[in-house]
């Protein structure tokens, strides 16, 4: 049974056709990156995946599940989690509350009015020990607004880690950091152990060729390679349309 | 909670329990029961609009048909008891059916349906004689008396008025420091991270507009028992845009700032126009400079220049 199968899948925006017909198998435990220039469809296809789009046609397996029709955010609680291109959080809230939020998402105590949130001491220590997983530990009072991009980074991922994913999509999760940033971040993502399903769109090939196991290449809305590193990279149309000459 | 807010809540606490005896006049007894339902009419806008971030132009109609069912059901011959449960439940239930109209948008489209739906309840209670008595409106005739106190006095009406408005404040505190409080703050912020994380955003803004609207009917069922008397005016655009303004210039987002606004809104109005007569300048000037001096609101902005002070008097340490 695959950890992710995407079946032909279509989405069109008016008359802009962004996603052509995807065939996608992703296997248990494996890395999986996604490549392809600005406006390939990457991200609509982890919006597809995620439930944020609805997908005009084909269909969306999860563990054997079709989940092509479950409501987005119903998904979290099936195991998938995602980090987003543009970091999305609450720069408001102290990093601790920011994974308090993430890991509450997926408990009933979530529609609690009465109880205080900062003495569920349970959720404290969950929310400490997903932040110390990615060396934050130490900073967890810290206000988000109070903190550098390679942390909000690690914060991201420390959210979706802290929801015990089986699936774990990350878009650009090495974007805008500094050069020991981009170590830590890989470091963090080579720890993650392989009951999590990893799919991974990056950029940036020097960290995440070292990081995939297979490689997809997006153009205009299709998969034109598929392969191991070696495979992809030798290939040409990958040169051509990705790599240059 | 940090001992100087203690101390701050305990003189708060005192004067509001004491203030009948040191203030004079019936009439400022009075005012201060205006503010303190005011306030809590502020403080159910402020669940909405400062921690969901779903602004209502059209809760002054919730408040008017709390109040109206107050009238109704009195007028039907039943007892106050009934009147006050069967106007709460009216009131939670009209906010069910004005949530489930009005969530279907965000942002600009909240504020446009919330203001439809507010004009086209101001329009009924207008028109509507047959059933509203238009112009004219419904008069109450006497006041409940719990436990055997006559609220008939301005006291007794201040000290009930004060108790329920502790007890908003408590539910509130307790509903911003709950999940569901936490949750409600993060739609605000982040809708579309809060779905990606497992959220039902649009069932925790439904549940935040009961809230809401438990706080709103709360307020008109006080509102009507303290006028006796409810009419059209009440539901109109300028009563909403009020109440909002008392949100905005204390400082939406706060428990605290409601208050305050309530409070600066009601003393100009009831007040202040005893002594000038364009009164409502004077209230627009007050809300432009705060918008101007501290966008955030009288409460939060109070608390930045103290800090700001405290960090220059201190050679740059910032208070605890």
């Amino acid at each position: 049974m695959s950890a992710l199968t995407v079946t032909d899948l279509r989405k069109s925006f008016g008359g802009l056709r962004v996603t052509k017909g995807v065939n996608l198998n992703v296997a248990p435990g494996e890395r999986r990156l996604i490549i392809g220039p600005n406006g390939a469809g990457k991200t609509t296809l982890f919006n597809l995946i995620t439930g944020e789009l609805t997908p005009d046609a084909g269909s969306i397996e999860l563990f054997g599940t079709n989940i092509t029709r479950v409501p987005s955010r119903r998904r979290p609680h099936m195991g998938m989690a995602r980090t987003y291109q543009i970091i999305t959080l609450f720069p408001q809230d102290t990093i601790i509350h920011n994974v308090s939020l993430a890991l509450l998402g997926l408990t009933p105590m979530r529609w609690n009015p009465l109880t205080d949130m900062r003495r569920q001491s349970r959720l404290t220590e969950q929310a400490h020990a997903a932040l110390a997983r990615v060396g934050l530990g130490h900073i967890a009072e810290r206000p988000l607004s109070q903190t550098s991009y390679g942390e909000r980074r690690r914060v991201e991922i420390a959210m979706a880690l802290a929801q015990n994913p089986k699936l774990l999509l990350l878009d650009e999760p090495f974007a805008g950091l500094s050069i020991d940033e981009r170590r830590d971040v890989q470091q963090l993502l080579l720890a993650i152990p392989r009951d999590v399903t990893i799919v991974m769109i990056e950029h940036n090939m020097d960290v995440a060729l070292e990081f995939a196991e297979r490689i997809t290449l997006l153009h205009f809305g299709e998969v034109i390679v598929e392969g191991n590193r070696a495979e992809v990279v030798a290939d040409p149309r990958t040169r051509e349309v990705y790599l240059g000459h | 909670m940090t001992p100087l807010r203690l101390i701050a809540l305990a003189i708060a606490a005192l004067a509001l329990a004491t203030l009948p005896y040191w203030m004079s006049g019936i009439y400022y007894v009075n005012v201060a029961s205006q503010i303190l339902f005011f306030a809590v009419f502020a403080l159910g806008l402020n669940v909405l609009a400062g921690y969901g971030g779903l602004v209502s132009l059209g809760h002054a109609a919730l408040f008017g048909i709390s109040a109206y069912a107050t009238g109704y059901i009195l007028q039907a011959g039943f007892g106050h008891p009934v009147a006050i449960i069967g106007a709460l439940v009216v009131g939670v239930a009209s906010m069910a059916l004005y949530a489930v109209l009005s969530l279907r948008s965000t942002g600009i489209g909240f504020i446009m349906i919330t203001l439809a739906l507010g004009e086209i309840l101001w329009g009924l209670a207008y028109r509507w004689i047959s059933v509203t008595n238009g112009d004219n409106g419904i008069n109450l005739h006497g006041r409940p008396a719990p436990f055997g106190i006559e609220l008939t006095t301005a006291t007794a009406f201040y000290y009930t008025t004060l108790v329920v408005f502790a007890l908003a404040v408590v539910m509130v505190a307790i509903f911003v420091r709950s999940p569901l409080g936490a949750a409600l703050k993060g739609t605000r912020d982040q809708p579309r991270r809060m779905n990606a994380l497992g959220y039902h955003v649009w069932a925790i803004r439904f549940w935040a507009c009961l809230f809401s609207g438990l706080l709103t009917s709360l307020s008109g069922i006080l509102f009507v028992y303290y006028t006796q008397f409810i009419s059209p005016q009440t539901l109109a655009l300028t009563s909403s845009a009020e109440v909002l303004l008392m949100v905005i210039s204390g400082g939406a987002g706060t428990l605290l700032g409601p208050i305050v606004g309530a409070g600066l809104v009601v003393i100009v109005k009831s007040v202040v126009s005893g002594f000038l007569e364009r009164w409502n300048f004077l209230l627009g000037a007050i809300f432009v400079a705060i918008v101007i001096l501290m966008p955030e609101g009288l409460v939060p902005g109070t608390a930045r220049l103290w800090r700001l002070a405290w960090r220059r008097a201190r050679g740059g340490g910032a208070p605890s």
